[in-house]
């Protein structure tokens, strides 16, 4: 995987808590200073935001469509 | 505890949702109907608070958050219950306003616009990166499924595929403020 992929995918696990203990610090710590990492994992967030607002209206669709099955 | 049922219930829910949320539709939704109209509301409405608490349901049990102490029909039951008499204060603190029709009208329109807007991003990846990452972030579908269903050799594939996607994601609402969300 590349190296940017291989960030993204740092970050995830990062978020979730899931790194080894001196990682997670390790990016704790270069979060203070870089701006750059902080935007990336500003932008990483807000897409799961919105892959929950979707994935949401998804299966409310789904629903929908039972209900009609269901009791249409 | 770990209960079995609730284990079997997740994964029932993650390898056949439709079938599972169908069963669990057809029972429970008659009885969460039955309470919203003994209680002022329509069909409609019943229809509104079940789905909500359908989905509230889903993502609890999917992503580990809940523990059932009880049946998915009294759950569902108790989640309505609330959503319901929720909606009932909210009715009322907006009939005992002046101007009710402004109101009333508002909350319909303005909080779904930003919610339209941001959809178009996931629309704009295109009909397979918008499968892989809503299964994988929402529907809490496993990468193996993943890999299968979208016909990758490997989970690994799956794997990079489903970042790359995410990549194109973060990149496209980059310009955007956490803050737009909070609405």
């Amino acid at each position: 995987m590349r190296p940017e992929l291989e960030e993204i995918q740092r970050l995830e696990e990062y978020l979730a808590g899931a790194l080894p203990e001196e990682q997670q610090l390790d990016v704790a710590v270069r979060l203070l200073w870089d701006q750059e990492l902080q935007r990336k994992l500003a932008g990483q967030k807000l897409a799961y935001k919105i892959l929950r607002l979707f994935g949401r209206r998804k299966l409310r669709t789904e629903l929908e469509t039972i209900h009609v099955r269901l009791f249409g | 505890m770990v209960s079995t049922q609730r284990v079997s219930m997740k994964t029932a829910l993650l390898t056949d949702r439709e079938r599972t949320l169908e069963r669990i539709y057809a029972k429970a939704y008659p009885l969460v109907r039955h309470y919203v109209r003994e209680h002022g509301g329509t069909d409609d409405d019943a229809k509104d608070v079940f789905q909500e608490a359908l989905i509230t349901f889903y993502e609890k049990a999917v992503f580990d958050q809940l523990t059932l102490t009880s049946s998915v029909s009294t759950y569902l039951m108790g989640i309505g219950k609330n959503l319901w008499r929720q909606e009932l204060a909210k009715r009322s603190l907006q009939a005992s306003l002046p101007e009710t029709e402004e109101l009333v009208e508002e909350p319909d329109v303005d909080p779904d616009q930003p919610t339209v807007a941001l959809m178009t991003f996931v629309e704009q990846l295109g009909e397979t990166c918008q499968s892989i990452l809503v299964s994988f972030y929402y529907f809490g579908q496993r990468l193996e499924q993943i890999a299968t269903q979208h016909g990758y050799r490997s989970v690994r594939s799956a794997t990079v595929q489903k970042f790359k996607c995410l990549e194109r994601l973060r990149k496209a609402v980059s310009h955007l403020s956490i803050e737009q969300l909070k609405s």
